[in-house]
């Protein structure tokens, strides 16, 4: 799916993963933690990835100009 | 404890669940709720992890640069950049329920009674995947070689085979099991299945572990018992590793499928008893 508006979609939610990986590292952020008090690194660590993840989303949804074969499967 | 967790860490057989009811057959004194046990199993998935890492030194290194590569680009254009890519697909629903579900799971279900329960589940996985993938042979008259390569399945697949690791989080399901079952059920030869298997486990394993390093360092630790747990883990996971690639060249899962029922009913029986 390639269009700038999914691109911009994608870059938006990369920024507010970093925002809440950045509460959850500050301890600011409780929410579906263990204990209820300090910071929670598993969960600012998670949602740092899924921010790099947006943003490598929001970049390959640019249009662009394919150059790479991706055959489909035949499974699942 | 760490040759028990590097050989059943990649063996299709449930390292968590023989973690559990060995311990308890042979009344090892140490207690899993002990705040030492936790670094103890932290340094033992970095044993396990660096085995893997070295075992794929150069796949890693490729995947590690196709990743950047075509992050970069934002386009994908080699088959070392779409495995990266499923890869990070693959890790991000089992980090995920990881997070938030792990430790409520593995509180739920910690008793060596339900782990022996789960092994026999995992066994009746094991079957019923054979059981799909022998259908899907006949099916398509493929050869085993010419099942397809793990850079080639979908990355709609490369997230299902990933969520399934966290069928793992319950003691007696095995994370290569149903990871290379899944990668069977995508349409990955077994060989490859195991390999996709253990590149998306590396991750998980290092990830989980390097999060935990800080405990480590808190008081009380033995450190130097358990970097040798953490060697010899290292060591099983390596041996582990190399000889299922070699077997999965013609074996299948079966035998493993056999093994965990079988292993199941007698820890069953030897808890019920006493024995």
């Amino acid at each position: 799916m390639k269009s700038n508006t999914v691109a911009a979609g994608l870059a938006v939610l990369g920024i507010v993963f970093l925002i809440v990986a950045a509460l959850y590292a500050l301890g600011v952020l409780q929410l579906f933690a263990s204990t209820s008090s300090g910071p929670h690194y598993k969960h600012a660590i998670l949602f740092g990835v899924l921010a790099v993840a947006s943003f490598v989303g929001a970049n390959f949804a640019r249009p662009k100009k394919a150059t790479y074969a991706t055959d489909r499967p035949t499974r699942l | 404890m760490g040759l028990l967790q590097g050989a059943t860490e990649l063996f299709p057989v449930s390292s968590l669940g023989h973690s559990v009811i060995i311990p308890s057959l042979l009344h090892w004194s140490f207690k899993q709720s002990d705040p030492s046990f936790v670094p103890f199993l932290v340094l033992l998935h970095l044993g396990t992890a660096g085995a893997l890492l070295v075992l794929y030194r150069t796949e890693w290194v490729a995947i590690i640069r196709g990743f950047f590569t075509a992050a970069f680009r934002g386009q994908i254009e080699n088959d070392n950049e779409r495995l990266a890519m499923l890869l990070l697909v693959g890790t991000i629903p089992a980090a995920i329920l990881g997070v938030f579900l792990e430790t409520r799971i593995k509180s739920l279900f910690a008793s060596p009674y339900e782990a022996a329960g789960f092994l026999i589940a995992n066994g009746i996985l094991m079957l019923a995947f054979e059981v799909l993938r022998r259908r899907a042979e006949r099916r398509s008259t493929l050869k085993e070689e010419e099942f397809a390569q793990a850079e080639r399945i979908s990355f709609r697949a490369a997230a299902i085979v990933g969520a399934c690791q966290a069928l793992a989080f319950l003691p007696g399901i095995s994370r290569s099991g149903v990871t290379i079952g899944g990668g069977l059920l995508a349409g990955l030869g077994h060989q490859e299945a195991a390999r996709f298997s253990f590149l998306l486990a590396t991750p998980v394993i290092l990830g989980a572990g390097l999060v935990e390093v800080p405990q480590l360092f808190s008081g009380g630790v033995p450190i130097g018992e358990y970097l040798a747990g953490m060697v010899l883990a290292g060591i099983a996971a390596y041996a582990s590793a190399r000889f299922l690639l070699r077997y999965f060249r013609s074996g299948r899962l079966d035998p493993y499928g056999y093994y965990c029922i079988g292993a199941g009913l007698v820890s069953l029986a030897l808890l019920r008893f006493g024995l």
